[in-house]
């Protein structure tokens, strides 16, 4: 249970912004890096989205690089068996262990390099939309696609109740770590089933109850939200602009560049 | 296991979308089917949904060090079905996505693949056979989320594998991948399943009549578990 992203993105200041802008760049920084063939795309986007979610979102930096770390175990793991083990050709060292010949080639160390700089840079355009737009501004551009109603209400009630159940969840563990239920391997794992089935109890008796109190005040399967107007700025349409216009030269002239 | 945003390469993330669109597709016809006989059933999802995000937030206390944490998907595969879990999966991953930084959205088409659609649905198909042959419900459900777990790893490692070959061979590559991730995924699934099966066992003491009304047990092998207990 660590932070949740979304309470940052409550108080940002780049809340009030519009969301289909907000929405685009993200979409465009990650479909630019992930079809980009060189690291230096995804490594510009990294830089210009991350500078964007801690200057004008005002993210604490130090909060932002633990939440982009949190990728890194599955990501070097991957990485280094990718840059052993991927492509044919020369290998530019290796060494042997227990009998075997392990090398780094220069095919699989660009592959494992290209594809660190396309999840630092996919993770921090992630990052800019979670840390600024909270999921109650993306419920309205949910709305306004074709996705079936039923979709969108479970999810809304469901973000609801994560906050309700996480809370309920951590009283409970305080409660336990106090009691010292977490003091050995045999006494966390009886905490953690005794958490689990008092979440799954409360969380089915809360159900039955919010069925009862939605009717009667008469739901029909379908919640309105409004959805307010936020005209785009032209400064912001500059910035944009301007920010496509590089990544979009990189992505020209780096083609095929490789570090090694 | 998540797959990360940006490390899945182009022809790879839109396969997993195709592949798992039509399968969501499926799973909300059959939601829906359900909604228009049962209204009362889309809060219950929702807050199933709320269950599986929080449970798979939790952190298991585990052998290796390494943070594990449960998927939570066996359990609402036997709960609700393999196609209702794939709905809510879908959401539970696009939003472990956004608020936890797990996972991503170009990967979220693989990730719902292996989370979402191969391991609930044979967890669930496991699950039925194995109550159809009259296997003790406990090791049962141990057995269905142990396994799925396992299998989501599986498909992961394939995943990743299909992606970046080795020297031309995916078998290779996902030899590899398969026995990396070997370290933390298999004592996690056996923890999953322990989980899973002692919170069905608490379940049964106290509200066994919610596995009834799901169809999990029938109200005969519910009583007789809870007479077991006494």
């Amino acid at each position: 249970m660590t932070h949740i992203l979304d309470d940052y993105a409550v108080s940002s200041p780049l809340r009030y912004r519009n969301n289909w802008l907000k929405l685009t760049v993200v979409a465009f920084g990650i479909l630019a890096g992930v079809s980009s063939n060189s690291p230096f795309v995804p490594l510009v986007i990294a830089v210009c989205m991350s500078f964007a979610t801690v200057y004008f979102g005002k993210v604490p930096t130090g909060l932002y690089l633990r939440v982009l770390a949190a990728p890194a175990g599955f990501v070097m793991v991957s990485a280094v068996i990718i840059a052993f083990f991927f492509g044919e050709g020369a290998k530019l060292f290796s060494f042997e262990v227990l009998g075997f010949t392990l090398g780094v080639g220069s095919a699989g160390l660009n592959m494992a390099l290209l594809v660190l700089a396309r999840t630092l840079g996919g993770m921090s355009c992630l990052l800019f939309l979670s840390l600024t737009t909270p999921m109650i501004e993306l419920f309205s551009v949910l709305k306004a696609t074709r996705i079936p109603d039923s979709f969108i209400e479970i999810s809304m009630m469901m973000y609801r109740y994560i906050f309700v159940f996480l809370e309920v969840a951590m009283g409970v563990k305080y409660a336990q770590t106090v009691r010292l239920g977490y003091k050995d391997f045999r006494t966390s794992f009886r905490s953690v089933v005794m958490l689990g089935t008092n979440l799954f109890i409360r969380s089915w008796e809360q159900g039955e109850k919010l069925y009862v109190s939605m009717n009667s005040r008469c739901y029909d399967g379908k919640l309105t939200m409004l959805d307010e107007k936020r005209p785009v700025r032209l400064p912001e349409i500059v910035l944009t602009c301007g920010y496509f216009v590089l990544v979009l030269a990189v992505f020209y002239f780096t083609r095929g560049i490789s570090f090694i | 296991m998540h797959i990360f945003e940006g490390f899945l390469p182009s022809p790879w993330w839109q396969v997993w979308f195709a592949i798992s669109i039509p399968v969501i597709m499926y799973g909300i016809y059959q939601m829906n089917k359900l909604v228009s006989q049962r209204r009362e059933i889309v809060p219950l999802l929702a807050v199933a949904g709320a269950f599986i995000f929080v449970l798979s937030s939790l952190k298991l206390p585990s052998v290796t060090g390494s943070s594990s944490h449960p998927t939570g998907t066996g359990m609402a595969a036997i709960l609700f079905g393999p196609a209702v879990t794939s709905v809510l999966s879908v959401i539970v991953l696009l939003y472990q996505s956004l608020f936890l930084a797990h996972g991503g959205l170009t990967t979220l088409g693989a990730n719902v693949f292996s989370m979402g659609i191969a391991g609930p649905f044979v967890a669930y198909a496991l699950y039925k056979v194995a109550s159809k042959a009259g296997m003790n419900f406990y090791l049962n459900v141990f057995l269905a989320t142990a396994i799925a777990d396992w299998v989501t790893y599986v498909v992961t490692s394939l995943q990743l594998a299909l992606a970046f070959p080795f020297e031309g061979s995916v078998f290779a590559s996902f030899k590899m991948f398969a026995l990396v991730f070997a370290t933390t995924q298999v004592p996690l699934a056996i923890m999953e399943g322990a989980l899973t099966a002692l919170i069905m066992k608490y379940v049964v003491q106290v509200k066994s009549d919610v596995l009834v009304g799901l169809n999990v047990l029938t109200s005969s092998a519910a009583t007789k578990l809870r007479e077991a207990m006494e």
